[in-house]
């Protein structure tokens, strides 16, 4: 049942809401479109609680039919929509501005296994680790492993080009995305990439992944398996100084041997996890500890277990740990992943920062981020892809606090800077969305934001999916040029502000709301 | 050569509408269709390395640079590009990343776009773009970098590219498998050697013909390469000989094998899944054009065709044009070589809606390589 006179509180037109809510609901049923501010209020955020945003209209296809239904009538009425899979994002990607929310958690069909050529075609709101469960007796897995794993979406893996602490050794999503059939924002439904092959011409895939929901919507899409490695190997290498633990990760990246994954936590954060229920057995007392994790073949793991040993040993690390068993391995990695998680327990807020740097600035960019730390009077908890160079300085904080919001703030944004300056990118895995947007200008020149512009308008040219995403509105000469008439003249109620204001405007951190 | 003579040549041609001919060293310039152009871009003196911190494992070059100069740069370090396009190391980074061109390492490594982490283009109207960025791991802004990488300069030109390095295996060897019985047996080992908990850098099954041009003797014959940590390639070798009879041969065989395509009159490309060519490999390897070598990588589920000029011009024709360029519902066929006038058969790689829509975007007065992608 819906109930659309009781619907949101903003300013809006009741009857075309109305309209489009019992349209919605013809085609994907009444229980599936959600108009109730109260019932929306769970769609007000993703996995950075800091932006909220309130949707007008929720609606949830059963099928992919009913999915290319609600993008065309949605495209008949010129109606801007915002995909989500999961809500996991740590970018305010998936966040809807008084428009429509497509949720595809219902297409979870993984649709088919092609065991002998190692791949598998899945609907978008098949969870990540389901997909792995799946293909496990097999002897198969899916390589991308965000620390969401067991609630992200492929679709939204996608979306995001997902990486996970794995990716060091096998790549992200990009690398394991074969084919997808995409709704584009007019109803159009093409196929891009190729699910037997390799094809010629454009990779129109390849732009879409990561592409953040502004250039359409997945249907279904074909990814690569690959076979279970024989052996893994899973050591814990504690340090009584960051430094340390930062010397010795660039000195295992330049031996050449290419870890499964390779990760990096600070003493903050170990004692956070310690304290949380995910407690993992970190020494309480080290100042850092690195989680390295080797697979392949036995005999070339075991020779490569006793280097990286030696190679810790070597660069002062106190004790390395190899775990015994599956059991241990799998405690190990449940701290590391629910790291972001246990650090709920300090503050009611957390900013969550996803910068690059190459993997030999380590040791200088943690002093920095340490100094920084120091003279705002902030927390900053690291825990990262340090194999990578994929930091995540993270600082728990409480919003309803105005000066410790403006002090975290300005720590973060000097952090990032000196990323910047060290060569490195504003995000690895988490995507711009609405959060990074600020930042974008810092790395890309006014030509090459308007060549993404372009890019995105072939996909999307009306800029519906997902607008005010990604790359600031203001980067986009043509749209500036020539406003898209039809979008305003039928979807005024809708979408007078669904563009960002200009970027001043925005917040370029979570802020209370 | 720069950025900005790149920058000055383009906006020059907009103005006159006069289409350019991309090239880079010019060793490849019968792949492709036909250019309509008169006048040339070539990256050729744009060269050299813009940054190169080895500890980080990536490398920033200009377009123009050969994969040669990036192979001895890189060996100082201990490291390398594992990308081994077919034809010869004298081509440009910038030609093999415009082209998606890559060799028998894909197996072990990726395709050019998944060693690539950003790049630097001019587009069309002569603006300078950049995609990507320097560090291994980034999903700032739309991939333009992954848009340009098998464009065929129709995009825009690259000017720069940054790569991720790997450091140099310390054992790296190269076996071979001599397929001399029924295509049964030939079959059982395949399958016994594809299922086996093994990591090759490369598998190629060659046709007794490419065999014959390598002067490794008559008979089809498996090449496969390990690499890694001594231990591990021990181990593999010792799991081929308990299916198979490997004999060891000198590593400058995969150069001569992506040398075999130099003055080839065509080289046609069929894709599809790595099962069904495992299957038919033992008997679609056989000799019976000896002007066509094939080899098959059934890894990637790739098998190429490389024909040779030859007198019987009947025969050699119906070889070609016996091809259907649509291929089987679960393949799909690229020409990279072809005569010109066989080109007109053959349906444009960019044809949709999407792929005109972007080249209207970066190349609106079409002057960038047009006519090389049809039309």
């Amino acid at each position: 049942m819906t109930h659309p006179t009781r619907a949101p509180a903003r300013a809006q037109t009741p009857q075309v809401r109305s309209a489009i809510t019992e349209r919605l609901a013809e085609i994907v049923g009444e229980r599936h479109v959600l108009s109730r501010a109260s019932e929306l209020l769970v769609y007000n955020s993703d996995g950075l609680p800091g932006y909220r945003k309130q949707p007008r209209l929720a609606v949830f296809p059963g099928t992919r039919e009913e999915t290319v239904a609600a993008v065309r009538l949605l495209a008949d009425e010129g109606l801007p929509f915002v995909p989500r899979g999961a809500g996991t994002g740590l970018s305010g990607g998936a966040l809807a501005d008084d428009i429509v929310v497509i949720g595809l958690h219902r297409l979870k069909k993984i649709i088919s296994l092609d065991v002998e050529n190692r791949r598998a075609t899945v609907e978008p709101g098949v969870v990540n680790l389901r997909l792995n469960k799946h293909v496990a007796p097999h002897g198969l897995l899916y390589a991308p492993d965000p620390s969401s794993e067991a609630a992200c979406t492929i679709g939204g893996n996608v979306a995001e080009n997902a990486g996970g602490p794995h990716c060091l050794k096998y790549g992200v999503t990009l690398n394991h995305v074969l084919a997808i059939t995409v709704v584009l924002p007019s109803g159009e439904v093409v196929k891009l990439g190729s699910k037997v092959g390799e094809r010629d011409g454009y990779d129109l895939r390849g732009a879409f992944v990561g592409s953040e929901g502004c250039f359409g919507l997945a249907l279904d899409i074909t990814v690569k398996l690959m076979p279970k490695p024989q052996t893994v190997r899973t050591l814990l290498a504690d340090f009584t100084s960051v430094d340390q633990a930062a010397h010795v990760t660039s000195a295992i990246i330049a031996s050449g041997i290419v870890p499964a994954a390779l990760e990096f936590m600070d003493g903050a954060t170990i004692r956070v996890v310690e304290d949380s229920i995910y407690a993992a057995g970190y020494p309480r007392d080290a100042e850092a500890i690195l989680l390295i994790e080797l697979d392949g073949l036995e005999a070339g793991v075991s020779a490569d277990l006793g280097a990286v040993r030696q190679i810790c040993l070597d660069g002062g690390a106190r004790n390395v740990r190899v775990a015994r068993d599956d059991a241990e391995r799998m405690k190990l990695w449940q701290g590391r992943k629910k790291a972001f998680g246990a650090m709920g327990r300090m503050a009611p807020h957390l900013i969550v920062q996803d910068a690059v740097i190459p993997r030999t600035r380590l040791p200088e960019i943690l002093a920095t981020i340490r100094a920084i730390s120091e003279k705002y009077g902030v927390l900053v908890c690291n825990v990262f892809h340090a194999g990578d160079g994929n930091l995540h300085p993270n600082i728990p904080y409480s919003a309803d606090d105005p000066a410790e919001s403006e002090r975290v703030h300005k720590a973060m944004t000097e952090i990032m800077q000196a990323c910047i300056d060290a060569g490195g990118s504003i995000t690895g895995e988490h995507g711009v969305g609405l959060d990074k947007m600020g930042y974008m200008e810092s790395i890309f020149s006014e030509s090459s934001l308007n060549a993404m512009c372009e890019l995105r308008a072939v996909f999307d040219p009306e800029r519906r999916s997902n607008p005010g995403k990604v790359v600031p509105i203001h980067a986009c000469k043509e749209w500036n040029a020539v406003s898209s008439g039809r979008l305003r003249r039928d979807a005024s109620s809708w979408t007078d502000e669904s563009e960002p204001r200009p970027l001043e405007a925005e917040p370029s951190h979570p802020s209370a709301e | 050569m720069s950025t900005e003579a790149v920058v000055s040549a383009i906006k020059d041609s907009a103005k006159t509408r006069s289409p350019l001919r991309i090239t880079g060293r010019s060793t490849w310039l019968d792949a492709g269709r036909p250019v309509r152009a008169n006048n040339t871009l070539s990256l050729r003196d744009d060269s050299g390395v813009v940054s190169y911190v080895p500890g980080d494992l990536t490398l920033t070059v200009r377009a123009g640079t050969p994969l040669s100069e990036i192979e001895r740069v890189t060996r100082e370090h201990d490291q390398w590009l594992p990308l081994d396009p077919y034809g010869s190391n004298e081509g440009t980074i910038g030609a093999t990343i415009a082209t998606a061109s890559a060799g028998p390492l894909a197996s072990g490594f990726g395709l050019p776009r998944d060693l690539l982490l950003g790049l630097e283009f001019v587009n069309g109207r002569g603006d300078v773009v950049r995609g990507g960025g320097k560090v291994v791991k980034n999903v700032a802004g739309f991939d333009l970098s992954r848009l340009l990488t098998g464009s065929w300069g129709t995009l825009g030109v690259i000017t720069e590219v940054t790569l991720r390095l790997y450091a140099r295996p310390k054992a790296d060897r190269t076996i071979l498998v001599r397929l001399k019985g029924s295509a049964k047996e030939s079959t059982a080992f395949l399958r016994a050697f594809l299922g086996a908990p093994l990591n090759p850098y490369s598998v190629e099954l060659l046709s007794a013909s490419a065999s014959k041009a390598l002067g490794l003797g008559s008979s089809k014959v498996c090449l496969i390469r390990f690499g890694g940590n001594a231990a591990a390639v021990d181990a593999q070798l010792r799991a081929v000989s308990s299916v198979a009879k490997p004999e060891e041969v000198d590593a400058t065989v995969w150069g001569m094998l992506r040398n075999l395509e130099s003055g080839a009159e065509g080289v046609i490309r069929i894709s599809g899944s790595p099962a069904s060519f495992r299957e038919v490999a033992a008997t679609m390897l056989s000799d019976e054009y000896p002007w066509i070598s094939e080899y098959i990588n059934p890894m990637r589920g790739i098998l190429r065709l490389v024909l040779r000029a030859t007198d019987d011009a009947a025969a050699s024709e119906e070889s070609v044009l016996g091809i259907d360029p649509a291929g089987e519902p679960d393949e799909h066929i690229i020409f990279e070589k072809l005569p010109a006038e066989a080109w007109q058969e053959i349906p444009g790689a960019v044809s949709d809606s999407l792929s005109q829509g972007i080249k209207r975007a970066y190349d609106p007065h079409n002057i960038l390589n047009p006519g090389i992608l049809g039309d």
